[in-house]
């Protein structure tokens, strides 16, 4: 190895790492004072990249470079600071996960806008002459604009540094951001400090699109890949941590570089191992603190009504038959088209409502839920076409695989709590995505799995039973799915399901009940990745075909908007919403190319009025309303019952 | 006979030195005060004795064994039942399911997913009758979140009590209550330990309270055992009647 190439590929690696710092600076910096952890800072990465795009189509020479540079950073500062103030404002006080999906939204509607404003084609934007020319170090080449962006980066860093350490509103925002009740209690004025540091965040992700323009190409969606890899850096580095983000941005910047020339396949894993072996050995990141538990008094309890206690209320077993009734009926009326839309509609919402048992019911967020799905879809179609594997065998041992996987994972996971909980599930979902997608000889690769046969089912001595039809394959599945959501439902109603309720509601208090927390965590997580992976399984057999698509970390985000879109804290909530996901998404991608927008705006609305959902609304109302009639029994205690 | 002993317990949180050699011991059926100003140690060191700090150095025995560092967990399954200065419940669950989760815990019933919750007739008749003993059964059917605070003072003693602890330590069991919740209140805790032989150990900032029902008050000043004994003992000890008490103590 001479010296200029070394020279060539650590300055790629450092141009990296600058890039990388810029963004996850100001994402570390909001989570650090908001506790925010903004899924929209990618986007606005996106806007600072299209906003140079734009001015430089006017502003021409190099002083119209400048200019740019300096006024699209500040145009999405002014953008973030309306969303704060007209958006994220009113649901501080809610539980993290609203906070998310509000942000998440954001990404569904930026994304979508951006795509009409600037059209859906990639776009760069041309270097200025005067930093567009290449020198020569060390024998090397290396473009001018590398090292101008490996200047500036420092130079932010030092800004930032000066800004927070030696100006007074600096250290009233480290002093914010290590004690929130401390600041509330010195009389700062939050509302308009965390208006200002959230633009001030925005600023460093449109500075760092901004400069990534002329190198890099714009193009709706960019963000969602460049904000993995900010939340890689900052959970690395530890949440809220300026110098773990800088460091992080190193290591990555460094891994990455190395990655492409030593490991060119696995390049993508390896970002994803180095978070996941960081987390295990030090759960908080690098330079992280554990965060505070919030204080009960801190939580919203408004939702307590939406949720029919199964200890104090019944639903009457016909109001839980009739529509299985129904369903059965379904394909004596509808055509096939219908029966594959609800066949579609039960996978997700086994999963949805797996899920759930995680996050309504445990209180754990899990963002890598697809990985489960995935495992179970991968186990079927492996086991089907390179074992030569039964229908019925290759689907029981879905779960299984699923579940194995989800003992791994989870003994990891639930050292964890809230958002870092969340992000190292999203690390592993990516971990296991990118070894599917490149493992070309073992999973087919980003090529998937094609044509899964889907051979009749043996049953002892009889002619097998097919299930190769959409009508055959819609029974098939509703039994499946409806024996499984029983069992779900079994265990939400155990005192099994309660004692998780009571971890989800205090863990400190579990504890002394004397609950082993970790151990029922553990083992929910276990449960939901077995039926998760089940319903993968399902999915392997009804479509045939597989791709790496399915595990990709944006699928973990779907049972996450279903069970909002139908109420966290109620067992139907996640598969009602489910339909409407899957019936939103189906027609509209038919009808409109802007379904991301229609679904952010959806849950936006639902985020902001009505956060427990449509049926946690709806509970809510039932309980006012028919209390008194039959469909809903209360069910009491009284000594006389017994005696 | 002995049920709990902690030799020279240690714990500092960085240079602060919040437990500084504290030992005590406490008899089966005694109700026993922990007193001492504001900051000094009480609190931090009833989480030593339920594992939810480990102490630098010292011991806690507890019926013989020992118990130092254990997490909480294991600690309660031993017979040691606590409870919170801020008050420490399952807020969106029901006053009934507060208590029968408890019960679930403690009579082991709730590792099998797929029993009904329901089912366990005997269960909940046990949190019936345990709310009633604390006054809370005929709102066992409200959310624990819409409680008064003395309510959910109470609530928190009830979940302790469901699983049925030899020994109970209560952290200012009547923190915020009104003055006749109170007394309510400290008439119940001595009605269970003397019908239970319940072994009670409180911090209390009331006076009346503390001379009122405990048998033995242990006085603790900035981490250190300052005084030991009855309570006529400990209004008669001058350094505490000087270093905390003041004037407070005054027949
Ligand atoms: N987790 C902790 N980290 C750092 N210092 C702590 C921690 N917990 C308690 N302290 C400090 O230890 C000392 C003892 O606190 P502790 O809460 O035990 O007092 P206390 O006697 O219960 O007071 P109070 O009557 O106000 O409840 C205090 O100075 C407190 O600030
Ligand atoms: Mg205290």
């Amino acid at each position: 190895m001479d010296l200029s190439f070394l020279t060539v590929q650590v300055l790629s690696a450092l141009r990296q790492a600058a890039f990388l710092f810029l963004i996850s600076s100001g994402l570390t910096l909001v989570f650090g004072v908001l506790n925010i952890l903004n899924f929209a800072h990618g986007a606005l990465y996106m806007l600072g990249a299209y906003f140079i795009y734009w001015l430089t189509l006017y502003l021409v020479g190099p002083g119209g470079f400048l200019l740019a540079l300096l006024a699209a950073p500040l145009g999405v500062a002014l953008i973030a600071a309306v969303l704060e103030m007209g958006l994220l404002r009113r649901i501080y006080i809610q539980e993290e996960i609203y906070q998310l999906l509000l942000t998440y939204a954001l990404v569904l509607i930026i994304d979508d806008l951006a795509k009409i404003v600037f059209g859906p084609e990639f776009k760069s934007v041309p270097k200025p002459d005067f930093v567009s020319g290449s020198v020569t170090l060390f024998g090397g080449t290396v473009p001018v604009y590398t090292l101008l962006v490996v200047v500036l980066a420092p130079a932010v860093a030092a800004l930032l540094w000066y800004l927070l350490y030696k100006t007074k509103t600096g250290k009233v925002v480290r002093a914010t951001s290590s004690d929130r009740e401390m600041a509330d209690a010195l009389g700062i004025n939050m509302s308009a400090l965390f208006t200002l540091v959230f633009a001030f965040g925005a600023i460093l992700a449109g500075l760092g699109g901004a400069l990534a323009g002329p190198v890099r190409t714009v193009f709706p969606g960019v963000g969602t890949e460049v904000i993995i890899e900010c939340f890689v850096v900052v959970v690395i580095g530890g949440l809220g941590n300026l110098w773990g983000a800088l460091i992080g941005s190193i290591l990555i910047g460094a891994l990455e570089t190395i990655g492409i020339i030593v490991f060119p396949e696995f390049e993508m894993a390896l970002i994803y191992l180095l978070m996941v072996a960081v987390l295990v050995v030090r759960p908080w990141g690098l330079f992280g603190r554990p965060l505070k538990i919030k204080a009960l008094s801190e939580k919203n309890l408004e939702m307590e009504a939406q949720e029919i206690s199964p200890v104090h209320f019944s639903v009457h077993p016909a109001v839980r038959w009739a529509p299985l009734l129904l369903l059965l009926l379904v394909p004596l009326v509808a055509g096939r088209f219908y029966q594959y839309l609800l066949t579609q509609i039960f996978v997700a919402s086994l999963m949805a409502i797996a899920f759930n048992l995680l996050l309504g019911m445990t209180g754990l967020l899990s963002f890598g839920q697809a990985a489960f799905f995935g495992v179970g879809a991968y186990a079927v179609g492996l086991l089907v076409t390179k074992a030569g594997f039964g229908t019925l065998p290759a689907l029981l041992l879905s779960p299984a695989v699923a579940a194995a996987a989800a003992a791994v994972i989870g003994f990891f996971c639930v050292r964890l709590s809230g958002v870092h909980f969340a992000m190292l599930t999203l690390a592993f979902g990516q971990l296991i995505y990118a070894v599917v997608f490149k493992w070309y000889g073992f999973t087919g690769g980003d090529n998937g799995i094609q044509g899964i046969p889907v051979k009749p089912i043996a049953v002892a001595g009889l002619a097998g039973i097919d299930i190769g039809s959409t009508k055959e394959m819609y029974y098939f599945v509703l039994v499946v799915v409806g024996l499984s959501v029983e069992i779900l439902r079994r265990i939400r109603s155990s005192p099994f399901g309660a004692t998780l309720k009571s971890i989800r509601e205090n863990g400190q208090r579990a504890s002394y009940l004397g609950v082993n927390v970790k151990l029922y965590q553990w083992t929910a997580f276990v449960v939901a990745g077995a039926f998760t992976g089940l319903a993968g399984g399902l999915y392997a057999l009804m479509e045939k075909s597989i791709s790496p698509e399915i595990i990709h970390w944006t699928k973990s985000a779907e049972p996450v908007l279903m069970t909002i879109i139908g109420g966290i804290y109620t067992f139907v909530g996640p598969a009602v919403g489910a339909v409407v996901y899957i019936i939103l998404n189906s027609y509209l991608v038919a009808w409109t190319e802007k379904w991301a927008l229609v679904l952010g705006l959806v849950l936006l609305t639902l985020v902001l009025l009505l956060p427990g959902g449509v049926v946690g609304f709806v509970n809510e109302k039932a309980r006012q309303i028919f209390g008194k009639l039959r469909c809903i029994r209360r069910w009491s205690f009284s000594k006389s019952t017994t005696s | 006979m002995v049920i709990l002993e902690v030799d020279n317990v240690v714990k500092s949180f960085g240079g602060l030195r919040a437990l500084q050699d504290v030992s005590l011991s406490v008899a089966k059926g005694e109700i026993r005060a922990v007193i001492g100003p504001n900051g000094a140690g009480k609190s931090t060191f009833f989480n030593v004795m339920t594992g939810l700090l480990s102490p630098d150095s010292g011991n806690v025995v507890f019926n013989g064994e020992r118990i130092t560092g254990m997490p909480p967990h294991r600690i309660i399954r031993k017979g040691i039942g606590r409870s919170f200065q801020i008050t420490n419940i399952f807020p969106r669950m029901s006053v009934f399911e507060n208590v029968q989760v408890a019960l679930f815990s403690h009579h082991g019933k709730n590792r099998n997913p797929l029993s009904l919750a329901r089912k366990f007739r005997e269960i909940g008749e046990e949190a019936l009758s345990i709310l009633e003993q604390v006054g809370l059964a005929d709102k066992y059917d409200a959310s624990a979140s819409i409680l008064s605070h003395g309510d959910q003072k109470r609530l928190e003693i009830a979940i302790s009590l469901a699983s049925r602890p030899a020994l109970l330590l209560l952290d200012e069991p009547t923190a915020g209550m009104s003055r006749f919740e109170s007394r309510e209140t400290v008439a119940l805790l001595q009605k269970i330990s003397r019908e239970q032989g319940l072994t009670l150990v409180f911090t209390e900032h009331d006076m009346d309270i503390v001379f009122g029902i405990s048998e033995r008050i242990t006085v603790l000043q900035q981490g250190a055992v300052i005084a030991d004994g009855t309570p006529a003992e400990i209004k008669a000890n001058p350094q505490v009647r000087k270093a905390y008490l003041g004037e407070e103590i005054t027949e």
